[in-house]
């Protein structure tokens, strides 16, 4: 995703690209907007994975308003539909579109095993009180029950960043009870 | 013209003279004009259609919505064809319409017509008298249409003979008037 970021800054200056990066051949042209052929900037990607530019794809929502179809595949496609693509160092070249609605933000389901263990105490509360609940309790089972949120992804597979941050949570939470029984002991 | 419509016509335009079609001859397109608002394409007539052997020319117009809105497209080279129409050169082809997709290009587009040459759509006619020959007289239709090749389409052999007949026919103008 670095190309795609680090090009776009490029192509942010009124559409045109720098001499050369044409010739940079076909690896370039995965992270190609399919509507302008360009490198996409402020990209985003359909359900049926296709790669779009969001202003682009805004207007060409916009030109068919009662037809809305994927422009390669004529699958679906809506603009609650599209998921926005953040590569790095893609802030900075955010450049003001007045006269478009921003990029729809992207949407942050919990994971599968962590959400909802604790209605009422930590719910929605992002990773801390959630990680305890496994970490401490073999309550992983509940999270079925409590999820109401139909085809969410399964759990992270091992080695994934989000693995790694639940082995560490755990791990953080084991050290907090292990003081806490000796608070108990000493006090 | 918008930028984005010129911007793209000019990579495309790049795309297709290095498509491996380009290279076997089977399309072509050339520019017009400087700003890439119009462009002139070629088709070869696919084998074993009527329109095998013949090149045909067509008028593409990029609008400023391009590529929201498709490009417009007619035949010069006159031809004998269900959707296309015998007097204009209008073309009736679903994706120059309502089935236009932005990310669809001039290459896909004089494929896609080059496509419709080897399978007509007579029930989506563009010139009902010639829809209605292929209907009801396909042997009539396959030789008016593979006449019309020759005729108009640039046919080499054909186009050789009679233009040689024309020659002759000439010298025996000239001579005439001679003696
Ligand atoms: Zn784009
Ligand atoms: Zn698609």
């Amino acid at each position: 995703m670095s190309a795609a970021a680090s090009s776009s800054q490029g192509g942010a200056e009124g559409g045109t690209h720098p001499p050369g990066e044409e010739d940079q051949g076909e690896s370039s042209a995965y992270y190609e907007c399919n509507i302008c052929l360009d490198t996409a900037k402020d990209p985003v990607v359909s359900m049926c994975g296709h790669l779009f530019c969001w202003p682009c794809l805004h207007q060409w929502l916009e030109t068919r308003p009662n037809r809305q179809m994927c422009p390669v595949c004529k699958a679906g496609i809506g603009k609650d539909k599209v998921v926005p693509i953040y590569g790095r160092g893609c802030t900075k070249s955010q450049d003001p579109r007045e006269k478009l609605p921003p990029r729809p933000a992207g949407q942050r389901p919990e994971p599968e095993n962590a959400g909802g263990v604790f209605p009422g105490f930590g719910f929605g509360d992002g990773g801390f009180h959630m990680s305890f609940g496994i970490g401490a309790f073999p309550f992983g089972m509940f999270a079925s029950t409590f999820n109401l949120n139909d085809g969410r992804p399964g759990p992270p597979p091992p080695a994934s960043p989000q693995h790694a941050e639940e082995q560490f949570l755990s791990k953080f939470f084991i050290w907090v009870a292990v003081l806490f029984i000796f608070w108990l002991l000493i006090a | 013209m918008a930028n984005i419509a010129e911007a793209r016509i000019k990579r495309e335009f790049k795309e297709v003279v290095k498509s491996e079609e380009v290279a076997k001859c089977h399309i072509k397109v050339e520019l017009v004009n400087d700003t890439f608002t119009e462009l002139r394409g070629e088709i070869a007539g696919p084998p074993d259609t009527p329109y095998e052997g013949g090149n045909f020319i067509l008028e593409i117009k990029i609008p400023d919505t391009y590529p929201f809105n498709p490009p417009k497209v007619k035949f010069v080279t006159k031809i004998w064809h269900p959707n296309i129409s015998s007097v204009t050169g209008a073309i009736c082809l679903d994706i120059l319409k309502d089935q236009w997709a932005a990310a669809m290009t001039l290459r896909t587009v004089l494929l896609s017509l080059q496509a419709l040459l080897a399978a007509a759509e007579p029930d989506d006619p563009q010139d009902a008298v010639v829809a209605k020959q292929y209907k009801e007289n396909p042997k009539i239709f396959q030789d008016t249409a593979k006449h019309w090749t020759h005729i108009f389409a640039g046919d080499s052999k054909v186009a050789m003979i009679t233009h040689m007949l024309e020659l002759k026919q000439i010298k025996k103008i000239a001579i005439s008037h001679h003696s």
